[in-house]
């Protein structure tokens, strides 16, 4: 290694140790843009406005290493929020080094990090890094970086040697897990998906989020038994006395889904409807509960249920499989459907958020 | 058009058919949409917890999810599209379900349902509407609703009357759904809409079937095959036997015991078989239910039984099919077993052995006499085991249903691992030559004896050999 500090973003680093702008930050968390504003950005789905953000923090001064590594993780994120995604895939490979070069560890730069050591990779870099491929057309590229991205994992759970570390690259075990599983799932290989979901739940058994979507897995299969005897095993490790309303209402939509199975709809709706009434913005119960009317001949009342739902509580019902569904219902109910799915995509484009997938709509 | 099929539907009409078919819904995974992600994981470099001079209760708390945000007044608007609240949410099902969103294919032995609507576009009333819905095939035509007995008094400018109809699919190729209105319109015109609706029956399965009989067993192989679209869940493969026989299903337990007894129940895999050419294969043995000895030789055209399929698809579509009758070769039984008895536990080289065998006459006449030797066989592979002096041995005639037990002796050239082939009987008077015994693999070995006298000690170095029976040919 010379004397030379190698450099991240393409900019020279500055020289001048006395500034104060450029001492080595206090917090991990000293990014040259405000933090909490990002994040309401975000939450609020302004996906636009963080690019925004973004530019402007990549033009300012005195960035360090690291600094322009987050840059480009929240854009890359942004990004692919706006489905602009072979523009984060080019931001990426614009790094010019894989992800695990020493240009990107906070021991390369002992001037501006003193002390510190690890990469200063952002975790969802990676994850993103990973997940693109597939939007471009190369699904086996992201399975096959899911995969190393699950053996970095767990080999820095074996590295670690704090508990708070070890349990944050856990949580991240479970994350990348739980992806690859989706992504089994999405192109129909069960096998792969209830492989993973049996790894899932080695590591926490009892977890009824867990159980559920394993019965989700086994009831998209066919396996009917299987799928009974998961969500019986959720409800006995949870009984009834001990639930939140949130747990209350799960446990009433897996048993609504069993009603659906055998074709019971007006039971279906009945447990649906006590979900909505524990929680008016449950919208798994709205969207479920106006399919089973649908399948019990009753198109006007199921399309009621997601106009209403809309109507209510749209931030948590502006949801695009509830937008497909409702324009298959349109579809069916009017000879011409355009007019009524058009006035539907003006409201949603007043309201949704900039990752909203405008296509749901189907016009 | 999601679901919709294609009907022609004039326009001077004021009634239109819409059809959507309704197979079951399905779980979306909204992966697509969302990535949702811990924003600590965004924000900072994923070694950020290294360094223990960092307080990680500041970092810990941008991860949790129910922070107010300051900016926004605890508007939590959209976060549930950003923000992940359990790692296991990447799993990106809520339980959220899709309606179909294509018409898909259909395959002989499913369900076909599907919504109706009849929609009133026009200005006008529709009045003493009669509809009828019916199935044509090549071969029939199936009624599946019809309101001539009371007709639908009115459709008002606007409205609907929908239905729901139901259909086994019971027949291949092509099939049309004709939908029929005769009303009165707005002029009080009789009218009358068809409109058609075509789909083709495609076949799911395919069922291979093989008979073979090893030794005194006879098995039936079932390969099903699968032809559709969609990975099928196999429900239920049952083999029904047809009166003369006894069934049971040979299946391992690759399913091995989970360390977790907690999650075994849950977990046992499924027989699930891909889209578009998977296979998966059932064994059965099947046994005469009539248990005479020699009795049970039965025509070549014995039938076996059939099979029963059902299977299953999104959310428990089912679909069942049979096949037809599945016809067995029946087990042949042979007029003279040979079997091998015994083989001395030691064969050493070079050294003269004996093996006994056991002729047996299972025929209900007297047999023979019978020349006993080996045959070289049919490849030109230099054999180590043969017989020790007289190449032929002569047997006498052998009366019905008996038995004889005699020697053969045999000599070893070649070390190691070699196989006792070719022993043949050979029916003098018949000139009838029976099959070889199966090949016989032994160990032949050099006998070590040492006598190491040290200390009044005596070692002996004993290697015992193992000896084991070439397996009868199970293809």
């Amino acid at each position: 290694m010379t004397g030379e500090e190698p450099d991240a973003g393409g900019d020279p680093p500055s020289v001048a140790i006395a500034d104060p702008l450029l001492s080595p930050p206090t917090s991990p968390l000293d990014l040259p843009f405000d933090v909490p504003s990002l994040l309401a950005l975000s939450r609020r789905g302004q996906w636009r406005a963080v690019l925004d953000a973004v530019a402007v923090a990549r033009r300012s001064h005195g960035l360090l290493p690291h600094h322009h590594l987050v840059c480009l993780a929240v854009s890359a994120l942004a990004l692919s929020k706006l489905r602009r995604f072979s523009d984060a895939a080019a931001e990426i490979d614009a790094l010019d080094a894989p992800l695990d070069s020493p240009r990107f560890r906070f021991e390369s730069y002992p001037s501006s990090y003193p002390g510190r050591s690890g990469s200063m990779v952002p975790f969802a870099l990676r994850f993103l890094h990973a997940d693109l491929p597939q939007r471009l057309g190369t699904r086996s590229v992201t399975v096959d970086r899911l995969y190393a991205l699950f053996d970095l994992v767990r080999s820095k759970i074996l590295e670690e040697t704090t508990t708070a570390s070890a349990d944050l690259w856990r949580r991240r075990e479970v994350f990348v897990i739980a992806s690859l599983c989706c992504n089994h799932f999405v192109h129909r290989e069960f096998e792969a998906a209830l492989a993973l979901v049996r790894l899932l739940l080695e590591r926490d058994p009892s977890d009824p989020l867990l159980l559920s979507r394993l019965g989700y897995v086994q009831l998209q299969i066919g396996d009917l038994t299987g799928a009974k005897a998961s969500f019986a095993r959720l409800e006995n490790l949870h009984p009834s006395g001990e639930r939140t309303v949130e747990l209350e209402n799960l446990v009433g939509r897996n048993k609504a889904l069993e009603f659906i199975v055998v074709k019971d709809y007006a039971a279906a709706v009945r447990e649906y409807e006590e979900c909505i009434e524990r929680d008016p913005a449950d919208v798994v119960a709205l969207n479920n509960k106006a399919l089973c009317l649908m399948y019990s001949r009753d198109l006007s009342d199921s399309i009621k249920v997601l106009e209403g739902a809309l109507e209510r509580v749209p931030t948590a019902a502006l949801n695009e499989t509830l937008v497909v569904n409702l324009c298959s219902m349109y579809e069916l109910a009017y000879v011409n459907h355009g007019d009524v799915k058009k006035t539907l995509s003006n409201w949603i484009a007043q309201v949704a958020p900039d990752d909203f997938d405008p296509s749901c709509t189907r016009i | 058009m999601s679901g919709q099929l294609q009907g022609g539907s004039p326009s001077n009409h004021s009634l239109a058919f819409r059809v959507m078919r309704l197979c079951r819904p399905s779980f979306q995974a909204e992966e697509a949409v969302l990535r949702l992600l811990d924003p600590l994981d965004l924000l900072a470099a994923e070694d950020i917890l290294v360094d223990p001079s960092l307080p990680p209760d500041d970092l810990l708390r941008i991860s949790d999810p129910s922070t107010p945000d300051a900016v926004a007044n605890s508007d939590f608007t959209f976060r549930d599209r950003f923000q992940i609240r359990n790692p296991v949410d990447a799993m990106a099902l809520s339980g959220l379900l899709i309606v179909p969103q294509s018409f898909g294919n259909i395959y002989l032995g499913e369900t076909f349902s599907s919504y109706i609507s009849v929609n009133n576009s026009s200005k006008f009333e529709a009045r003493d509407v009669i509809i009828k819905a019916e199935i044509q095939t090549e071969r029939q035509r199936i009624l599946l609703l019809d309101t001539s007995k009371s007709p639908v008094e009115s459709i008002r400018s606007g409205g609907r009357y929908d239905f729901i109809v139901e259909h086994d699919v019971k027949e291949l190729g092509p099939h049309t759904l004709v939908c029929t209105a005769l009303y009165n319109d707005g002029d009080s015109e009789r009218k009358y809409l068809p409109q058609f609706f075509k789909f083709i029956v495609n076949n799911p399965l395919s069922v291979r079937t093989k008979v073979r009989t090893v030794k005194d067993n006879t098995y039936l192989e079932a390969c099903i095959e699968n032809h559709t679209k969609s990975n099928l869940y196999m429900d239920q493969v049952e083999f029904e036997p047809s009166q003369q026989w006894t069934a049971t299903r040979l299946e391992t337990s690759e399913y091995s015991a989970e360390a977790n007894s907690e999650t075994r129940g849950l977990l046992k895999p499924p027989v699930l078989i891909r889209a578009g050419g998977g296979i998966y294969n059932y064994l059965y043995v099947i046994k005469s239910t009539i248990e005479e000895f020699g009795q049970s030789k039965v025509d070549g055209s014995s039938i076996l039984g059939k099979f029963q399929i059902t299977w299953r698809m999104n959310l428990g579509e089912p679909g069942r099919l049979q096949t037809q009758q599945i016809y067995g070769t029946p087990i042949t039984q042979k007029d003279i077993e040979l079997q091998m008895l015994d083989i001395p536990p030691i064969i050493i080289l070079e050294r003269p052995f004996q093996v006994h065998l056991s002729i047996t006459n299972q025929t209900d006449r007297t047999l023979g006499p019978f020349e006993v030797f080996t045959s070289p066989g049919i490849s030109n592979d230099e054999k180590f085991v043969m017989v020790n002096g007289i190449q032929k041995l002569v047997l006498p005639p052998l009366e019905a249903s008996n038995s004889n037990i005699f020697d053969l002796n045999l000599i070893a050239t070649g070390l190691g691992v070699q196989k006792i082939s070719g022993i043949t009987i050979f029916d003098v008077r018949e000139k009838k030559l029976y099959d070889p015994l199966p090949d016989v693999e032994v160990i032949f070995l050099f006998f070590f004896f040492f006598v190491h006298s040290f200390l009044n000690r005596r070692y002996i170095l004993l290697i015992v050999c193992t000896f084991f029976h070439g397996n009868a040919d199970l293809c």
